[in-house]
C-alpha cells in the first residue's frame, strides 16, 4: 500500500520538478530577451536566427559561413533552422507573429506583400535599402520591394525552360525541339509510347499537386501567347482568348492527343516525386520545369544527364516570341525583432551578399545557390559565375532571362496560385473542358485577388 | 464433427489467418524494405525479400535526423504529459465522485463536454495564447495545454465512485488528510484504471502530431520522433532513398510497439474493465 | 453514497484540472466562437481583428473558390468517417465474436496483432503505405496482378485517393474497436449465450439476433470514436498527398490549418471550425436519436 502511494507522489513530484526543467531548458532559442551582456568592450550578446528551406548539405555550408562570421562577431550568435519546402511558409506564417520567431528568413518573393501588411517584416536600413537598389538588376531590387520600399536581400532568381531527353529524341526521329505549339503536339504524338491503353512513355509532362509546379510551366505557356495573368489594373486577365488558347493546349495534350499521363504527374511535399521520376527514368520526353531542379535531375540521371537539354518555351499561335515565366526569392528580417536584433541580422546578411563573404569576387549566398545549381542575382555575381552560368544545360536558361517575365507579386499572390493550380488539376484530370476551366479560373482569380484587396 | 461445422471452422480459421496477414503484412514490408539496398528498392516489379539484407539505410538515417534526441523529446513530452493527466485526473475526478458542491454536475458536464472537441477547432487561438505565454517553440508549450485531460477526469469518477466510502471514512477517523485519502486509499484501489489511462495517454502524446507540430514547427532540436520522421521523409523523398525512410519508420515504430507487446496483456485486459461499465 | 463538504479540498484539486481545461480548451472555444465573426490575420494579435458579423460563414456557402474548397473538405471528411465506420464497425463484430466467443486457437494472437497497429503513429503507418500503394513499385498491385485485377491507380487518381485513405485508416484503427467489442462482449452473460444456443440458434442467427442487439451500448460507444478519430484525419494528407489530386483528399483539418495558418485568414478559419463543430454535434445527435430508435423497437 504505502509502496504505491510513494510511488505517486514521486509522480507528483516529479511532474513538477520535470514541467520546470522543460519550462527553463525550452527557451534557449528565444529571440525575444537581449540576454545579460558578457564582458565590457563589444556589445551585447545578440542570438538571431535563420529560416530556410534548404536541405541538409547547404544547411552545413550556411553553417560554415556563419561560423567565419561569428569570428569577426564574437557577440553575435546565429542558428540557422531548417525545414522542408513545403512547411516553410506556414512555419513563418505561425512564428510571425511571435517573440521566439525566426530573425532571419528566406521567403518567395509572393509572400512579401502579406508580410509588409501585418508588419511581420522590417523595412532594409538606408545603407542596405541604396546597396540592393544599385547592386542587383532594377527588376529583382523592385520584387523585393512594397510601395517603393525594400524589405530585404533578393537572392535567387529562377526561370523555365523546356527540358527534353535528346536519346528519345534520336529515336523518334526528331532533330530539333519544339519551337511553335504545333510542333509540340505533332513531337509529343511521335515520342509517346502506349501498351494497350496505358501510356509508358509520355510526350509531355504536366505537373501537378504542387502550386509552382502545376501553375508556372502553364504561365510560361501563356506568356509565350502573348497573354497575362494580371493586366496593368491588377485585374485577373484569365478571360482572354490567349488564355483560352492555353487551356486549350493543355485539355489537347491530356485528353485529345492523350499524350500526357496524369499518374506520372504528381508532385510530393518536397517537390520531388512521380512527376520527376519519370523524366528520370526516361518516361517523359519533354517537359517545362525550373532551372534548380538541375541538382535533382544530376543526381537521379548521373551519366544519362548528358541526354538532357533545354530550349526555350514553345510559342503559341497568338505570341510574339518565348517569355518564359521567372520568380525570385529574398532573405527579410523580422519586424517583431527588437533593435539590436535587427542590426545583427542586417549587418549578417550584408556579409552573406556581399563580394567579400565568398572566393573570387563571389558571395557566399552566390556559393550556396551555385552548389544547388540556382542562378544568383546579384549583378557582381553574376559576373564573377559567368563561366559556370554558360554551361549547356543552364544556357538554355541563362539566355532567356532578358525574355523572361516576372510572376506577378500581389496581395494574395499565394492564394491566387493555388486557386488556378485546382483549376488546372481538374482540367489535367479530364473533369472539365478549357472554355469552363478558363471561365471558373477567372471567377476564382477575381474572388481572391478582391478579398484579398 | 459434421461436414458443416468442420467447413465453418475451416473458413473461421481461414479468416483469422488472412486478418492477421493483411495486419502484419505493411509491418513486415517496412522492415523488409529497410533492409534493401537503394536500387532494389526501385525494381518495378517490387522486390518482396531483400537479395543482400544491409543496415546502411539505419545508417543514414542518423545522417538526416537526430535519432536519439528525437526519442527523448517523445519522451519527455508523453511521460510528462502523462504523469500530468494522471494527477490532474485522479484529484479531479475524487472530487467529482466523492465530494458535494453546487454545481457539480454543471461543471463536470462542461469538462466532459471537451472530450469530443477535435482539436483542429481550438488549434488557432490555442497557439497564440500559447505564444503569449511564452512557451511557443519550446517541450513546455507542447506538454502544458495538454496536462489535464477530460477524458481522464471521466475515467476517473467513474472508477472512484465505485471505492467504498467506508474506506475512506476509516481513513479521516484516523487522521488523514484528503490529499493523502487521495494517494494513499484511493489511488491503489483504483490501480487498474490508473494504469489503462497511462498507457493510453502514453502511447496517445507519443504518436501526437499535429499540435506538436503547431507548436515546434522549425524547432529540430525539441522535435518529437513523429515530426523528425516526417522531416526524414521530405529529405530524403525520391524513390532510391526509400530504404532509409523505411528505416526510419522502423525506429520510430519500436517504442510503443514494444511497450504494447510488453504490456499488451494489462492494455487489453484494463480496456475491457474500463471501456464501457459506468 | 455519503458525501462530503470540503470547500478547501474541493478548490484544491479541482484547481488545476479546472485551470488548465479553461485557459486550454474553454478559452480557446470561446475565441473560435468570437474570432469566427471577425476577419483577422493570424500573424496580428487578437485585438487587430474587425467585425465583419457572419459574412465569414455566407463565403463558406457561397460558389466563389473559398465556399467550394470547404464544401469539399467537409464533405471528404465526412465521407471518409462514413466509409472508415461502414467498414470498421462490422469487421469489429465479427473479429470480435471470433475471439471473444469462438474456440480457434491463436485468438490471442489474432488479438494482438490486431491491436498492436493502434500503437504506431500515424505518420509512419501514411508513410508506409504510401510505398504500399505506389503504382508501379508497390507490392499491392503487384498482389493484385496474381488474382487478374489490373493495377490501381490508388493515391495518384481522383476516384480512388480518399477510399485508399480510408482503408489506411480501416488498417490502424480496427484492433482498437475490435478490443472495445471484445470488451463490451465479456459483459454480455454467457448463460444468455447457453439458453440461446439452448433454443437452437445456430451461429449466425444467434449473433445477428442475440448478440449484436446486446452489444448496442458498445457499437454507439465504437461509432461516436470512431467517428471522431475519422475527423481529426491529418497526417497520410499533410505528409503524402497535400490534399491532392485536385482536392480529392483535402479534408477538414488540412485545410482549416492551411488556410488558418499558411494563409493566415484567421476569421475564414474558426468560421470553418465552428462549421465542424455544429456538423459534428449534428451527426453525433442524430446517431444517438437513431440509436435510441433502435432501442424501442
Amino acid at each position: 500500500m504505502l509502496r504505491r502511494s510513494r510511488w505517486l507522489s514521486t509522480v507528483a513530484v516529479g511532474t513538477v520538478c520535470a514541467l520546470a526543467l522543460a519550462a527553463c531548458g525550452g527557451d534557449d532559442d528565444s529571440g525575444g530577451s537581449t540576454g545579460a551582456s558578457t564582458g565590457g568592450g563589444g556589445g551585447e550578446q545578440v542570438e538571431i536566427s535563420f529560416l530556410t528551406h534548404w536541405a541538409p548539405d547547404q544547411v552545413t555550408k550556411l553553417e560554415s559561413v556563419v561560423d567565419a562570421y561569428e569570428q569577426e562577431h564574437p557577440n553575435v550568435s546565429i542558428d540557422v533552422r531548417a525545414v522542408p519546402f513545403a512547411d516553410l511558409l506556414t512555419t513563418l506564417r505561425s512564428q510571425a507573429g511571435s517573440d521566439n520567431g525566426p530573425t532571419m528568413a528566406g521567403i518567395y518573393d509572393l509572400w512579401l506583400p502579406e508580410l509588409v501588411r501585418d508588419g511581420v517584416v522590417a523595412e532594409a536600413p538606408e545603407a542596405q535599402a541604396a546597396e540592393i537598389q544599385s547592386d542587383w538588376p532594377a527588376n529583382l531590387a523592385a520584387a523585393a520591394s512594397v510601395d517603393g520600399k525594400v524589405y530585404g536581400f533578393p537572392n535567387e532568381v529562377d526561370l523555365y525552360a523546356l527540358n527534353y531527353n535528346t536519346k528519345l529524341f534520336e529515336e523518334a526521329g526528331i532533330s530539333e525541339p519544339p519551337a511553335t505549339w504545333d510542333e509540340l503536339i505533332a513531337d509529343a504524338e511521335k515520342l509517346t509510347k502506349r501498351d494497350g491503353g496505358r501510356i509508358t512513355q509520355q510526350g509531355f509532362g504536366l505537373i501537378s499537386s504542387w502550386a509552382a509546379g502545376t501553375v508556372h510551366p502553364w504561365t510560361s505557356l501563356l506568356y509565350s501567347n502573348g497573354g497575362e495573368l494580371i493586366d496593368e489594373a491588377g485585374n485577373p486577365a484569365l478571360n482572354t482568348p490567349q488564355a483560352l488558347q492555353t487551356f486549350e493546349l493543355v485539355e489537347n495534350l491530356m485528353s485529345k492527343a492523350k499524350v500526357s499521363d496524369p499518374a506520372m504527374s504528381t508532385a510530393d511535399a518536397n517537390t520531388t516525386g512521380p512527376y520527376l521520376e519519370s523524366f528520370v527514368s526516361g518516361k517523359t520526353a519533354m517537359i517545362i520545369m525550373a532551372n534548380w531542379w538541375e541538382s535533382a535531375l544530376k543526381a537521379g540521371m548521373k551519366d544519362a544527364f548528358d541526354d538532357v537539354a533545354t530550349a526555350p518555351i514553345p510559342v503559341g499561335p497568338s505570341g510574339d516570341g518565348p517569355h518564359p515565366v521567372s520568380y525570385s526569392w529574398m532573405t527579410v528580417v523580422s519586424g517583431k525583432a527588437d533593435d539590436a536584433e535587427q542590426q545583427a541580422a542586417w549587418d549578417f546578411l550584408d556579409y552573406l551578399n556581399s563580394p567579400e563573404s565568398g572566393t573570387d569576387g563571389a558571395s557566399a549566398m552566390a556559393e550556396l545557390l551555385q552548389s544547388m545549381g540556382i542562378l544568383p542575382s546579384r549583378t557582381s555575381d553574376l559576373e564573377a559565375y559567368a563561366d559556370e552560368l554558360d554551361r549547356p544545360f543552364l544556357k538554355g536558361y541563362t539566355e532567356q532571362l532578358e525574355n523572361a517575365k516576372p510572376f506577378p507579386i500581389v496581395l494574395g499572390g499565394q492564394e491566387f496560385t493555388e486557386a488556378l493550380q485546382k483549376d488546372l488539376e481538374a482540367l489535367q484530370a479530364g473533369q472539365m473542358t478549357a472554355q469552363e476551366a478558363q471561365e471558373r479560373a477567372q471567377a476564382d482569380a477575381e474572388s481572391v485577388l478582391g478579398a484579398a484587396g | 464433427m459434421t461436414a458443416g461445422r468442420l467447413a465453418s471452422r475451416t473458413s473461421l480459421y481461414a479468416f483469422a489467418l488472412l486478418v492477421c496477414v493483411v495486419t502484419a503484412f505493411p509491418v513486415l514490408w517496412m522492415v523488409a524494405t529497410s533492409l534493401k539496398t537503394p536500387s532494389e528498392a526501385l525494381q518495378s516489379p517490387p522486390v518482396w525479400i531483400p537479395g543482400s539484407p544491409t543496415l546502411e539505410a539505419y545508417g543514414q538515417v542518423g545522417d538526416v535526423i537526430d535519432v536519439g534526441r528525437s526519442f527523448l523529446n517523445s519522451a519527455l513530452i508523453a511521460t510528462i504529459t502523462t504523469a500530468g493527466i494522471l494527477v490532474t485526473s485522479l484529484l479531479a475526478g475524487y472530487v467529482f465522485a466523492k465530494y458535494r458542491f453546487r454545481g457539480r454536475n454543471a461543471l463536470f458536464a462542461l469538462l466532459i463536454a471537451t472530450m469530443f472537441l477535435p482539436p483542429i477547432v481550438t488549434l488557432i487561438p490555442l497557439f497564440r495564447i500559447v505564444g503569449q505565454l511564452g512557451i511557443d517553440g519550446s517541450l513546455a508549450g507542447v506538454i502544458v495545454p495538454n496536462l489535464a485531460n477530460a477524458f481522464g477526469i471521466f475515467l476517473m469518477r467513474q472508477f472512484i465512485a465505485g471505492v467504498p466510502d467506508e474506506l475512506i471514512e476509516a481513513a479521516r477517523l484516523d487522521g488523514a488528510s484528503e490529499l493523502r485519502i487521495v494517494f494513499s486509499i484511493v489511488a491503489p484501489v483504483v490501480l487498474p484504471a490508473l494504469a489503462a489511462l497511462a498507457l493510453f495517454a502514453f502511447v496517445y502524446h507519443w504518436n501526437s502530431y499535429l499540435w506538436p507540430l503547431t507548436v515546434l514547427q522549425g524547432n529540430e532540436d525539441h522535435a518529437p520522433i513523429v515530426l523528425s520522421l516526417a522531416r526524414l521523409l521530405t529529405y530524403t523523398g525520391s524513390a532510391q532513398n526509400t530504404p532509409i525512410v523505411m528505416a526510419g519508420a522502423t525506429l520510430a515504430v519500436l517504442p510503443p510497439l514494444l511497450l504494447f507487446v510488453v504490456l499488451q496483456r494489462f492494455f487489453v485486459n484494463t480496456m475491457a474493465r474500463t471501456g464501457l461499465s459506468g | 453514497m455519503r458525501v462530503a463538504r470540503q470547500p478547501l479540498w474541493t478548490a484544491a484539486f479541482l484547481a488545476p484540472s479546472v485551470a488548465l481545461i479553461g485557459v486550454f480548451v474553454l478559452v480557446p472555444i470561446g475565441l473560435t466562437l468570437w474570432l469566427s465573426l471577425h476577419e483577422w490575420s493570424t500573424a496580428t494579435p487578437f485585438g487587430e481583428a474587425s467585425w465583419v458579423g457572419l459574412d465569414n460563414f455566407k463565403a463558406l456557402f457561397e460558389g466563389a473558390i473559398v465556399g467550394r474548397d470547404f464544401r469539399q473538405s467537409w464533405r471528404n471528411t465526412f465521407v471518409y468517417a462514413g466509409l472508415s465506420i461502414a467498414l470498421i464497425l462490422p469487421l469489429s463484430v465479427v473479429l470480435g465474436i471470433i475471439i471473444q466467443r469462438s474456440t480457434i486457437r491463436g485468438r490471442t494472437v489474432l488479438r494482438t496483432v490486431l491491436f498492436a497497429t493502434y500503437t504506431i503513429p500515424m505518420i509512419a503507418v501514411a508513410i508506409v503505405w504510401s510505398k504500399l500503394y505506389s503504382p508501379s513499385e508497390g507490392p499491392i498491385n503487384e498482389a493484385l496482378g496474381w488474382f487478374g485485377i489490373a493495377p490501381q491507380p490508388w493515391l495518384s487518381d481522383t476516384s480512388t485517393a480518399l477510399v485508399s485513405l480510408v482503408f489506411l485508416n480501416v488498417w490502424q484503427q480496427l484492433g482498437y474497436f475490435t478490443v472495445l467489442v471484445v470488451a463490451g462482449l465479456t459483459q454480455i452473460s454467457p448463460s444468455v449465450f447457453e439458453a440461446a444456443a439452448l433454443d437452437g440458434a445456430r451461429t449466425l442467427k444467434l449473433h445477428a439476433y442475440v448478440t449484436i442487439p446486446l452489444l448496442r451500448r458498445t457499437l454507439l460507444f465504437c461509432v461516436v470514436i470512431a467517428l471522431i478519430n475519422a475527423i481529426q484525419v491529418f497526417e497520410p494528407v499533410v505528409a503524402i498527398t497535400q490534399g491532392g489530386p485536385v482536392g480529392s483528399t483535402n479534408v477538414l483539418t488540412y485545410h482549416i490549418r492551411q488556410v488558418g495558418i499558411e494563409r493566415s485568414q484567421g476569421g475564414l478559419a474558426s468560421a470553418m471550425a465552428v462549421m465542424l463543430l455544429l456538423s459534428l454535434m449534428v451527426v453525433v445527435t442524430l446517431v444517438f436519436a437513431l440509436a435510441r430508435r433502435a432501442e424501442d423497437r
